[in-house]
Formats: structure tokens, C-alpha cells, sequence
């Protein structure tokens, strides 16, 4: 099985700190982490190859500091990481984000299965796991909870949504994003740590891949952040109903008939 | 000196943290509490391949070097002190092997190792300051060598399987011999009750005339003391990241609770009385660090770091009590409690006044260093 595994880098919000004086957080000198989903993400694969055998190769938008994210993941046991990285894709949004990744995908080629996890922790979005389904044109299933393999041409597991649970059964190749209830993502180890230091990181800029240049970085991402906000929690409010069966019921009927 | 990580050593220490952090400082006072490691931790340090950090890349292990290895080994002393100390005794063993091991022995045992625990014991009833008292024989017969003797107070004795041993020859002479649990003539005595490092065992072999090749000589007759001192040398700069690492712990907790805590208005860490114990906790972490990494440095250097290995340890263990001292002084009366981790960050920092060479032993050492300058 040909497993692809997107991860995105983020800051390690165990190590920022916030500016006194202005309460900002000071990103300068933060270390940069695997987006903790997307261990979860790296774990699946590796339970899915040690099943299926295979390969997992980890796949990443960002600039050359990325590469510290990709060997901690070849230091959990992926076989290869290749790094989008260009200039040129800098300022992408989620499309034009999954733009890239999708090309870069179809450039890997026969891949069976894309993880993903299921958002990342700074942005949250969740949007890239199912842009790249639909950009390849792929089954997706969001925010699974299990997957198992029932042969090498389908998948079944759960989606954990708010309020319920869904069994689900999807055809490969696909798109899966993965909850962190799925597993707990192995440490790796220091012999891996040295392995991952002996595997070559493949870089791809706009020249290895059959990109549109009206659709990458900046140019292609339509997105506008207009503020950052944390939405206002609805309000819920308590009515003391009266304190026998007849009374309450009639109470009800003419509340709810209101 | 510096403090400078390779990209390498930065992932190591972050994984060694993030296991700390999950799996050893949340069981860091249940392991006090039952004096022991709870079922399965021990596994989950072997599966996770940590007894092979500092093995060689040919024998299956990591390979990471001592500065490496130092650094993994305080950060994990942060989150609980007894394992870190168990892994301190294990890869001073292996160094004893690599440095002093005859080929066909680092063939047959070191693949072992990242799965195995490996000692080394010189004390006996009749001291652990004074190996030339020892009573364990070695006898020669034919190509094989049969030890006789019972050695106590092992660091991790009961849980290794294999023991480097310090014995005497019929001729007087001091060697080092490696044994296996699983050769007949092998048992365990008891396991002592110590008060500090309670999860870390400490224990009692018992060598009936066990019966080893001539291979499983390490060096040569004679140099049983040069590796002994050898081996002490390579405990006490992991020993020094250990109490470094206790430091930390203890500083965290005073300054947590004296950033929370207030006295009538004034919260605690405005006092001038409580900024001084913060202060000297600091400065003593932060020496004991300096020094470890030094003796550390020197060694992979290949420079001489016997000296320096002695003052991470004599200064840092009595730093450390000193400074949990200080820190249950800031807490006070929860300092002085069993629901707070001070109380047993002094003992287990305790334990590391005598370990591997006492103190006065030790600055007996240093001391004379200076003098013979």
C-alpha cells in the first residue's frame, strides 16, 4: 500500500510565550512541531503498513524549516519526506495550499491513501484534507475515529462528529482525515532519530511540478482575513417548569406553541 | 564549553521530554510511594529503545555520544530521578565493555544490550569505598575463569541480567569479569530498602562458583581498579545531569508556588528572604549543569575528565539537598508534606552524597588533583 501522509508544521504552544506588555504572543524563536493531528495522522499509516506492508512517504508545504517536522516523522517510522517549498508558494491559503499538495500527490503517482489530520492547531481550519479530495477527485472521509483495512481495496471506520457517530466503508484510493481518538502516535526512537538523519529529503519547488501559476501562493488563495474572533457562546436559558405533571405539561404545550 | 545540540541531539531531547512528560513524572511519586517501577514502565522504556541510546550503531544501538546521552539523562531526572538513574547505571556498564571488552564478548552481549540492563559491582560487606578489601576470587581453570563472591548495593541489581564484576585473583590481583544471570552458580539476594531513589533498584548478587570464558575478562589481570575508576568516572557525570535535573524540579516548585502564593498581600516571590533560596536554587542548577556538560565534553573529547566528573557529583548532590532544603523552606509547611515531591527530591538527591563514591571520597580525589598539579 502507497500511503501519503500531509503534515504542516506549527508553533509549539508549549514553548510560546506572551509579551507582557502587550499580551501578544512572541512567535520569534519558537520551535517548530508536527501538528499534533497529524501524528495521529503518521501513526495510522504506520499501523496501516505494518497490516498491509507498503510505504509511507510524508509530504509538506512550507519553507526549509520544515524539514525539522519531517524527519521527527521519519523518526516514527516513515520510509521517505519530500518538502514543497518555493517562495512562490508562499501566502497560500487552504486552496491554494491543497492545490500544491494535490499536484504534488499526482507527481508521487498510485498512491492508494492521503491522511491527513483531522485540522491543524494553529490555523483549524480542516479544510485541506477535503480540498485535496476534491481536487483529486477522491472518496474523503473527515474526522475518523478508527479505520480498519478489510482488503487492500477498502477501508471501513468511524466518524466522531458533534453528536454522533457514523460507520463508514470507502473504496481506495481516498482521502482520510484522522481525530487524535484514533490512537496514541509512538515516540520515536533514538535509533530512529539517527536513521531519520540518514534519509535524503526530497525538495519540490514550482519546477518540479505541473503547477498553474495563477493558482499558488498568494496569487491563488481568494482567501481574506478580515479579524480573528472567538464567536460568541449562544446563551442558554432555564424556565423553572410548574411543580406538578398536569400544570407543567400545559406550561410546556403553551411555550412551545409560542 | 558549550551548550550548543546538533539537530540529532535537539530531536532526542525532545523525544526523551516528551516521554518524561507522558509516561515517568505523572507516576513520579507513585514510584516513590511503592518503591518500585509500576508494572510495565520498564517496558516501555525498553520498547521505546532507550537502553540502546549510547550503544554502538554495529550493535543495534543509537549511538548517541555523552554529551547526548548526559542531556537525555537530565531532562528525564526533571520528571523522575530513579530512572534516570537507572539508565546511568546501564550505560556506564556498556562503556566499561566497549572500552575494556574483548571482540568475541562485545559480539556476544552488546546486541543484548538494547533489550538487557548491564551493572557493574565492586561493593561488598566490606565497603564500597575500599574494592582492595574485596573478597570475591577469580580462579583460573584451563581457559575459563570460576568466580566466587557476593557483591551488594548494585545500582539496578535485580533488575539487570548481566553484571560486570570486580574480583581477585589467586595472585592478589584486581580484575573485572562479566556474568550473566542466566549461568548456573547465579542468584539474587535481597533488594535494600534504601530511602532515596526508591523506584531505582538496588540489590545483591550471589556467584557460586560460576564458571565464565576466559573472553569474559575485561582488560587484563591488574586492571580490575582502572576500571572501576573508570566506570565511577562515567557515573558521576551522568549522576551530575542527574541532580541537575532534580534541581530544576525542585526550582520549578518553588517558583510556582511562590509566583502563586502570597503573604497577607505580597505574594511570596517579592520577599527578599524567599528571592534568596530561588536565587541560590538557580545558581546551583545552573553550576551543576555547566559541570556535567564539561565532564561530558572532555570525555567525548578524549581529554581527562576524571576531576571534573567528581565535582558534578560532590557539588551537585550536595547542592541538591541543599537546595530541596531551600525549596520546602519556600513552601513551608506543604514542603514539609508527602502530597508535595520535595521530601523525596532530598532523598533521592541524598543518595548521590554516596553512590559512586562518597563525598569526602570524592573530594579526597579532587583535592588531591590540585595538590599534585
Amino acid at each position: 500500500m502507497k500511503i501519503v501522509v500531509c503534515i504542516k508544521q506549527v508553533p509549539n504552544t508549549d514553548t510560546v510565550k506572551i509579551d507582557p506588555k502587550t499580551n501578544n504572543l512572541v512567535r520569534s524563536n519558537v520551535e517548530g512541531i508536527i501538528n499534533s493531528f497529524d501524528r495521529n495522522a503518521i501513526e495510522a499509516a504506520l499501523e496501516l503498513r505494518q497490516q498491509a506492508g507498503g510505504t509511507i512517504t510524508l509530504l509538506s508545504m512550507g519553507p526549509d524549516s520544515y524539514i525539522t517536522s519531517l524527519r521527527d516523522g521519519l523518526a516514527m517510522g516513515a520510509d521517505s519526506a519530500i518538502l514543497l517549498s518555493s517562495r512562490k508558494f508562499g501566502g497560500a491559503d487552504t486552496l491554494a495550499t491543497a492545490y500544491v499538495l494535490s499536484e504534488a500527490i499526482k507527481k508521487i503517482g498510485d498512491v492508494d491513501l492521503i491522511l491527513f489530520g483531522r485540522q491543524s492547531v494553529d490555523a483549524d481550519t480542516g479544510q485541506v484534507g477535503p480540498i485535496v479530495a476534491e481536487d483529486l477527485q477522491l472518496p474523503q472521509v473527515t474526522f475518523a475515529e478508527s479505520l480498519e483495512l478489510q482488503d487492500n481495496n477498502q477501508l471501513t471506520g468511524h466518524r466522531l462528529l458533534d453528536n454522533v457517530v457514523q460507520e463508514v466503508k470507502v473504496k481506495l484510493p481516498a482521502v482520510i482525515t484522522v481525530r487524535s481518538e484514533m490512537n496514541s502516535p509512538r515516540y520515536e526512537t533514538p535509533l530512529n532519530i539517527q536513521k531519520s538523519f540518514e534519509k535524503e529529503i526530497t525538495i519540490w519547488s514550482e519546477n518540479e511540478l505541473a503547477v498553474d501559476p495563477t493558482q499558488i501562493g498568494q496569487a491563488g488563495s481568494p482567501t481574506v482575513v478580515k479579524r480573528i474572533f472567538s464567536p460568541e457562546k449562544a446563551g442558554r436559558q432555564t424556565q423553572m417548569l410548574p411543580n406538578n405533571a398536569k400544570d407543567a405539561v400545559a406550561q410546556l404545550l403553551a411555550d412551545l406553541n409560542n | 564549553m558549550t551548550n550548543d545540540k546538533t539537530a540529532e541531539q535537539n530531536m532526542l531531547h525532545r523525544m526523551i521530554v516528551d516521554f518524561t512528560t507522558n509516561e515517568l513524572a505523572p507516576l513520579d511519586m507513585k514510584i516513590d510511594q511503592l518503591g518500585d517501577y509500576p508494572d510495565g514502565l520498564f517496558q516501555k522504556v525498553i520498547d521505546n529503545g532507550l537502553l540502546g541510546m549510547t550503544l554502538p550503531r554495529q550493535y543495534g544501538g543509537a549511538g548517541f555520544d555523552y554529551v547526548a546521552t548526559a542531556q537525555a539523562i537530565n531532562a528525564m531526572a526533571f520528571g523522575n530521578a530513579s530512572m534516570a538513574v537507572t539508565l546511568e547505571g546501564h550505560f556506564k556498564t556498556l562503556e566499561q565493555l566497549l572500552k575494556y571488552g574483548q571482540p568475541e564478548l562485545l559480539e556476544k552481549y552488546l546486541p543484548t544490550a538494547t533489550k538487557r540492563i548491564f551493572a557493574f559491582s565492586q561493593t561488598e560487606s566490606s565497603g564500597g569505598s575500599n574494592p582492595k578489601g574485596i573478597s570475591t576470587r577469580a580462579v583460573k581453570q584451563g581457559d575459563n575463569w570460576v568466580i566466587t563472591g557476593d557483591k551488594i548495593m548494585i545500582t539496578n541489581g535485580g533488575l539487570a541480567q548481566v553484571y560486570c564484576v570486580l574480583a581477585k585473583t589467586e595472585d592478589d590481583q584486581m580484575a573485572v569479569f562479566l556474568v550473566d544471570q542466566d549461568m548456573p552458580g547465579f542468584s539474587f539476594g535481597k533488594r535494600e530498602d534504601f530511602i532515596g531513589l526508591r523506584g531505582t533498584p538496588v540489590g545483591e548478587i550471589v556467584m557460586d562458583h560460576i564458571k565464565v570464558p576466559g573472553y569474559h575478562l575485561l582488560g587484563s589481570i591488574g586492571q580490575g581498579l582502572e576500571i572501576g575508576n573508570n566506570a565511577h568516572d562515567d557515573a558521576r557525570v551522568l549522576m551530575g545531569a542527574v541532580l541537575a535535573g532534580i534541581m530544576q524540579h525542585e526550582l520549578k516548585i518553588a517558583v510556582d508556588y511562590a509566583k502563586q502564593r502570597k503573604a497577607l498581600d505580597t505574594p511570596l516571590y517579592e520577599l527578599q528572604t524567599i528571592q534568596e533560596k530561588i536565587t541560590d536554587i538557580a545558581i546551583a542548577k545552573q553550576n551543576t549543569e555547566l559541570l556535567y556538560q564539561h565532564g561530558a565534553e572532555l570525555k567525548v573529547a578524549g581529554e581527562p575528565y576524571s576531576k571534573v566528573a567528581a565535582m558534578a557529583k560532590s557539588y551537585g548532590s550536595r547542592s541538591a539537598v541543599s537546595s530541596g532544603d531551600k525549596a520546602l523552606q519556600v513552601l513551608a509547611g506543604y514542603g514539609y508534606s508527602r502530597e508535595y515531591p520535595i521530601e523525596h527530591l532530598i532523598r533521592d538527591a541524598r543518595a548521590m552524597e554516596i553512590a559512586e563514591g562518597t563525598v569526602e571520597k570524592m573530594n579526597t580525589e579532587i583535592s588531591l588533583k590540585e595538590v599534585n598539579k
